[in-house]
């Protein structure tokens, strides 16, 4: 199954996990909805979109369980016709991450909860001493690329400076 | 928080467009996303209610492309902005890179924008987010509205600009202003991820 993590420290628990577990699709991201690791998505599943998804689900069910029950939900299993997916936190030394797990009648819940408290404790081990991480050096002229980008993404000539009203730096 | 993977060398970033209900947030990104070529976008996604106004989040992915040599991803989010949605409003806030705060220009609208302004702050401080150390653009939508229904740029910059922030004049259903102010929170965001201005 196709793999791709931001750090590769991730790469192997996950790749462990979804062959143990028989999944589908895997997805690894931090709460606020960016991608650390996935696995098993083509282009059809678009990884952002389904991040942003699983944030916010995961945020939803968290504050439900601390209106509730005075503490967050900790998993979350929704079943589908064909597909069901399993959502759970997983603490490390780098912080609080999300799993979804989408699996279908290859595997069952039962059988992803085993190993997704396998992939929790591999995944802590994995884990390297959270250090500062350098900022990328963006090159002086950064803002040259950028126009140059923004103006391709709206279709127009790089932008010029606009006189109020609309569309205006007004300082 | 943006992500910085270096071995593909790509950044992504988010920014959540934030205002009063009815302000123009997904107004902005509905424009955005018909603007951009199918290429350089994913589908937006929107959590709305039956009427159509947001209910949780709106969503869409841009791909800006090679920023220095970095491929440099956007992820525009939009909060709901009716006052009783103030739990998914934070959840939505979470890890945000840069703030769009979208004003409705209409005068009877003031007191909704300075309320929806101070729950931003408020929001980021119950976060543990120092609210000025967030890039932050104010957008004053619907200025092609007539004049007697609107306030000034003038009046809202003082009625909600303290900061002296970078401020833009909209009208988002029809596009002028939607352009700048991404460009004015994708400058500061990235100048913010590299340290301040450290560039090379």
């Amino acid at each position: 199954m196709n793999i791709a993590a931001v750090e590769a420290w991730v790469e192997a628990p996950l790749r462990r996990f979804v062959d143990d577990a028989r999944a589908r699709l895997a997805l690894l991201l931090h709460p606020s909805g960016q991608v650390m690791a996935q696995a098993g998505f083509t282009r059809e599943v678009d990884v952002m979109t389904a991040c942003a998804l699983a944030a916010a689900s995961h945020a939803t069910a968290g504050e439900l369980g601390r209106r509730v029950d005075g503490k967050p939900f900790r998993g979350l299993h929704y079943a589908g016709p064909d597909k069901q997916l399993y959502m759970a936190a997983i603490e490390t030394t780098r912080g609080a991450y999300v799993c979804l797990t989408v699996f279908d009648s290859a595997s069952s819940l039962g059988l992803v909860r085993i190993y997704f408290d396998d992939l929790q404790r591999e995944l802590s081990a994995a884990a390297p001493a959270s250090e500062p991480v350098a900022a990328p050096a963006l090159a002086v002229d950064f803002e040259a690329d950028l126009n140059r980008n923004l103006a391709a993404l709206f279709g127009r000539e790089e932008p010029s400076v606009t006189k109020r009203p609309g569309g205006v730096p007004l300082s | 928080m943006s992500l910085v993977n270096y071995a593909t060398r790509e950044i992504t970033c988010k920014i959540v467009y934030y205002g009063p209900g009815r302000s123009g947030k997904t107004t902005n990104l509905h424009y955005i996303y018909g603007q951009v070529p199918d290429d350089r976008k994913g589908k937006m996604v929107s959590l709305a209610t039956q009427t159509d106004r947001t209910l949780f989040f709106d969503f869409l992915p841009l791909d800006l492309g090679m920023i220095s040599g970095f491929t440099t991803k956007f992820q525009l989010y939009t909060v709901p902005g009716q006052v009783y949605y103030q739990t998914t409003r934070k959840l939505v806030l979470q890890g945000a890179d840069g703030v769009v705060f979208v004003a409705d220009s209409q005068s009877r609208q003031l007191d909704e924008n300075v309320e929806s302004f101070q729950d931003l702050h408020a929001n980021l401080a119950d976060q543990g987010v120092e609210a000025r150390s967030v890039p932050l653009v104010i957008q004053y939508n619907k200025q092609d509205l007539p004049p007697e229904l609107i306030l000034s740029t003038n009046e809202l910059s003082d009625a909600l600009n303290f900061r002296g922030v970078p401020e833009f004049s909209a009208d988002a259903l029809h596009g002028p202003g939607v352009f700048e102010t991404l460009k004015s929170i994708s400058e500061l965001v990235l100048k913010r991820l590299a340290g301040n201005g450290a560039t090379r």
